[in-house]
């Protein structure tokens, strides 16, 4: 039997052992799994439960008063349950969350009445009540649903067409602007002021091309004129409809009618002794046959008690309890809302499970493929995901084939040499560079100096302009020294140089010159006296130069550069030289070789770099915040109206959205349940594009590996 | 044994060359060629032909340069950078090295076949046509016609001819290193150089290979690098002996195996030495 080394010391027994390292590895290894999982988790629970509906419960207080609401958290703080309640009504109650500890309550179970609705609304969030009445017609607790159903199918239609005609506002007010620009654009030409010719509508003296825009302007107005009036009559006309069908809600909130005399075990079995003073009370007209009264406890102090009045409507009141023989009496306060600005309805406590998935799954579908609501607490983040998926579109799209052909310059053409390291270090290490002074750096040069050099050429974007004799000779020059550069490229591609000492001269000299000309192309379209900007006219409003779509999209770009760069370059190097070796012998040149060898073997890697780094800019939120990002846009990056994407429009981002509803709106804790699910919504679109990039390589791979030997 | 001593001690030997080989008509002519990585000196004057329509076997220890002289062949060597070469080969009379050669279009008259079968990711017909595609040409009648005959060629199409759009990566060890045969012989070239075409395989493909290589005697001239003495006298018809980037001695096959002029090379080939 071979038994412990007795020669080892102990330490080395242990060493030589290993255990300790397997436990403090393993240990470690948990503990990293625990994060990753508690992250995970965490974001699913907050993320998948904020859309469910929930039950409505009215809780009663210490001091007799009601609060009710939809339970979104409960936490255990101090000795207290911290209730977190959705109390909906804001244009009642002014908010729309609080907190209630469990100690002010008098009761803890809550009482949620099954005749409770749930409205959504297009303004002021949720509203809870118990339907009373229909302005158009007749209603019954039981036709309620079907008949606002109808009704708001009828208003959605008012709806459409009040959109319309707003549409069409706008199309005259931009036809307007577009002919003020012209007008501004022949001013910029001339050098006129047509000011004056605008307003008095004299064109004595001018050039026909100022003629032209001041009439097109007049005409445009004109136009306007006439039908702007049309536009508005029809808009008054539908806003007056759309405000015809209304709601009437009762809101458990109570509104003390005043006290009643009468023994508290009798009123809690529902006999009211003095129905006079009862009915007077409520001021329901007593006549000889006494209301029909039902009462529920909904408190150990407090019952809900309704009242069936001779319309067959339902009145309801809180009776509370004030001593033996006394109690009071409170009413519930009226409301009433559009039906127009009804989007969902349905009785929250009586919905079975399916009834419950149907209106999540509703939500869920809102919340994806809708536009903002409430500055963006409810409803949906549609522009937000559109805006995320464009921009990073674009981004990838420029950050491709700069990385790509970058790599593969390095990797296959460029003599490895010290310069070559000292590059690819500074390349890795830009990976590492902080977002936000990418952030600062597309702020400063793609808006202020790129987008202002755009907009108005030279000087805006603070540059001084050379005279023009000047610059007419420095383009002569240019164009010698590119005619140089490519002479030397040809002369130092021809095969009788190939092995002589003078091809790497000729090839330093061909790489300074192809420099001195890319150096005085960017110098002369700076320096050009001859470019006032695309945009002049419509200065001092900015068109690219601000935050935009395309300057966000190539900030990233930038930002994600290097990982494009390093994962090509490992791609590129992880393809055989063998491979490479074979296609040479077979009398391939060298880009032959590239392209249809080595590009293809790389393709994978390539592709998997690519979906990282489109993870890497849809995630990324730092930059977006200075170069485009905004928390609410009216119009989408890409749409249908022409030229369909709009590079210089400012526009939604999901990561960004999750910051500024957070933490930037006005009310920022009614807004953290939207936060969580916009939070999974970005991590699921992350997930998906690693998932992909993993699917994708392996699917890749598989065709390249070799089943030999 | 003094000879290989002198060498190794940096002496300048006489290369024996069999009159029997230079007798015969060269596809290829070494010069007096000198190849150096940097300082460091690989191959020392070489000079020796090799025979048109026939396999020369090019033997001798690890690092003595046999690779290093068959890649220069193919100038497969100008592909690194520290690389400088001295003195010159001939193509059928024409110079390899010669500043005006365009490298491209020599190495489209040789085929090689290196040590590992490196058959390109796409599919077997796509592999076979490479030589032909980089021409640029499209004609499809053109390139099935060359795929067939090369593969018959390579002896492989019967083996593979109902999955010509198949991955070449899906073949076996041997069937790949055949198919690398088949891309060299594409080209139609004048000379096949052969980088120990057999070290990667089982003995089952290696027979299969020599065999091939037998067949191809005569059509192609074929210059193959060996560690495998037995292959070396199976497969070739002359033998060269490299010791240390020098050229020992190169006499016809038979003679190098069985009464070789230099003791050494007899020592070599007996496996007393190496």
């Amino acid at each position: 039997m071979i038994g412990p080394n007795s020669k080892r010391s102990a330490q080395a027994q242990i060493a030589a052992q290993g255990e300790p390292m397997v436990w403090l590895s393993g240990g470690m290894f948990a503990i990293a799994c625990l994060m990753i999982l508690s992250l995970l988790a965490f974001v699913l629970w907050q993320g998948l439960w904020t859309l469910w509906p929930r039950n409505y419960s009215i809780y009663t207080r210490n001091d007799g008063s009601l609060v009710g609401g939809e339970l979104y958290s409960k936490h255990f703080q101090d000795g207290q349950n911290k209730l977190y309640l959705r109390v909906g009504n804001y244009d009642v109650s002014n908010r729309h969350f609080a907190y209630v500890s469990s100690l002010e309550l008098a009761d803890q179970t809550p009482w949620a009445d099954p005749d409770l609705w749930l409205v959504e609304r297009k303004e002021w969030g949720n509203l809870y009540g118990f339907p009373k009445e229909l302005s158009w017609t007749k209603t019954t607790q039981d036709h309620f649903a079907d008949q606002v159903t109808q009704g708001m199918r009828e208003t959605a239609k008012i709806d459409r067409q009040l959109a319309q005609a707003k549409n069409e506002l706008k199309r005259i007010d931009g036809d307007i602007a577009e002919a003020r620009l012209s007008i501004r654009r022949v001013e910029l030409a001339e050098k006129v002021d047509l000011q004056r010719a605008v307003e008095s509508g004299s064109v004595e003296g001018l050039s026909p091309a100022a003629r032209r825009a001041i009439g097109q302007l007049a005409d445009r107005n004109r136009r306007a004129d006439d039908a702007m009036v049309q536009i508005n009559e029809r808009i008054a006309e539908l806003e007056a409809k759309r405000s015809e069908r209304s709601v009437l809600f009762e809101l458990p909130i109570a509104q003390e009618l005043g006290t009643l005399t009468a023994p508290w075990s009798e009123l809690s079995a529902g006999v009211v002794g003095d129905v006079q003073a009862f009915a007077k009370l409520i001021g329901v007209e007593s006549n000889a046959s006494s209301p029909a009264i039902s009462v529920e406890p909904v408190g150990k102090e407090l019952l809900l008690c309704k009242v069936a009045v001779e319309d067959q409507s339902i009145r309801r009141f809180w009776i509370r309890r004030l001593g033996e023989t006394t109690c009071s009496v409170s009413g519930l306060q009226e409301h009433t809302i559009l039906l127009a600005d009804v989007v969902r309805f349905f009785p929250t406590n009586r919905l079975g499970l399916f009834q419950r998935l149907g209106v999540y799954a509703g939500r869920w579908w809102e919340f994806l493929s809708g536009a903002p609501r409430e500055a963006g607490m409810e409803g949906g983040f549609f522009p937000a995901i559109w805006g995320t998926v464009v921009m990073t579109i674009i981004m990838s799209m420029a950050v491709m084939p700069f990385g790509v052909l970058a790599a593969l310059y390095m990797r296959e053409y460029a003599k490895r040499g010290w310069l070559l390291s000292l590059i690819r270090i500074s390349i890795n290490n830009l990976a590492g560079v902080p977002s936000i002074v990418y952030g600062v750096f597309g702020l400063s040069f793609f808006c202020y100096i790129v987008g202002g050099y755009i907009d108005g050429g030279p000087k805006k974007a603070g540059f001084e302009p050379w005279p023009s004799a000047v610059w007419f000779s420095a383009l002569g020059l240019l164009a010698l020294v590119s005619l140089a550069a490519f002479a030397v490229a040809v002369l130092s591609g021809q095969a009788e140089a190939r092995r002589s000492p003078l091809r790497s001269m000729l090839r330093w000299a061909g790489g300074l010159l192809w420099l001195a000309t890319l150096v005085g192309i960017v110098w002369l379209l700076i320096k050009s006296p001859h470019f006032q900007g695309f945009y002049q006219a419509q200065l001092p409003n900015p068109t690219f130069g601000k935050g935009c779509l395309l300057w966000a999209a190539l900030t990233l770009a930038l930002l994600t550069l290097p990982v494009v760069i390093v994962a090509t370059e490992e791609a590129l190097s992880a393809v055989p030289n063998s491979l490479r070796e074979g296609s040479y012998a077979c009398g391939a040149g060298q880009w032959q070789t590239i392209h249809r060898i080595v590009l293809p073997y790389a393709r994978p890697g390539i592709i998997t770099g690519f979906i990282l780094a489109m993870a890497r800019g849809a995630g990324e939120v730092a930059p977006m915040m200075l170069v485009g990002a905004i928390p609410l846009a009216t119009d989408l990056p890409l749409d249908g109206e022409f030229p369909f994407l709009h590079g210089s429009r400012s526009f939604m981002h999901l990561g960004f959205q999750i910051y500024s509803l957070g933490f930037q709106s006005q009310n920022s804790e009614a807004a953290k349940p939207m936060v969580y699910t916009a939070t999974l919504l970005l991590l699921a679109i992350v997930t998906l594009l690693n998932q992909t990039a993993i699917w994708l390589r392996a699917n890749l791979r598989k065709r390249f590996q070799s089943s030999q030997f | 044994m003094n000879r290989l001593k002198a060498i190794a001690d940096g002496q300048t030997i006489e290369s024996v060359i069999h009159q029997e080989v230079l007798a015969r008509e060269t596809v290829v002519s070494i010069r007096d060629f000198s190849l150096f990585y940097n300082r460091k000196q690989a191959l020392y004057n070489i000079s020796m032909p090799i025979v048109k329509g026939m396999v020369t076997a090019l033997v001798g220890p690890s690092g003595c340069g046999k690779s290093t002289l068959l890649r220069s062949v193919n100038r497969m060597n100008d592909l690194i950078e520290s690389v400088r070469i001295e003195g010159d080969m001939l193509l059928n009379g024409e110079s390899i090295f010669a500043p005006s050669v365009d490298v491209i279009q020599l190495r489209k008259r040789m085929g090689m076949v290196f040590q590992k079968p490196n058959p390109f990711p796409m599919s077997i017909f796509e592999n076979v046509v490479y030589p032909l595609r980089i021409d640029g040409q499209r004609d499809k009648r053109v390139l099935m016609q060359v795929c067939e005959q090369s593969l018959r060629g390579a002896a492989l199409w019967e083996e593979v001819k109902d999955r010509l759009y198949e991955s070449g990566l899906s073949l076996s060890g041997g069937q790949q290193q055949r198919l690398c045969i088949a891309r060299a012989i594409a080209s139609d070239p004048e000379v096949l150089l052969l980088d120990e075409p057999c070290s990667a395989l089982d003995p089952i493909a290696t027979g299969k290979i020599e065999d091939l290589i037998d067949r191809l005697r005569g059509e192609y001239s074929i210059l193959i690098v060996t560690h495998n003495m037995q292959q070396a006298s199976r497969i070739s018809d002359h033998t060269a002996f490299m010791y240390l980037g020098r050229l020992v001695e190169m006499a016809e096959t038979s003679t190098i195996f069985t009464r070789p002029t230099l003791s050494e090379t007899e020592d070599y080939v007996t496996g007393r030495f190496g």
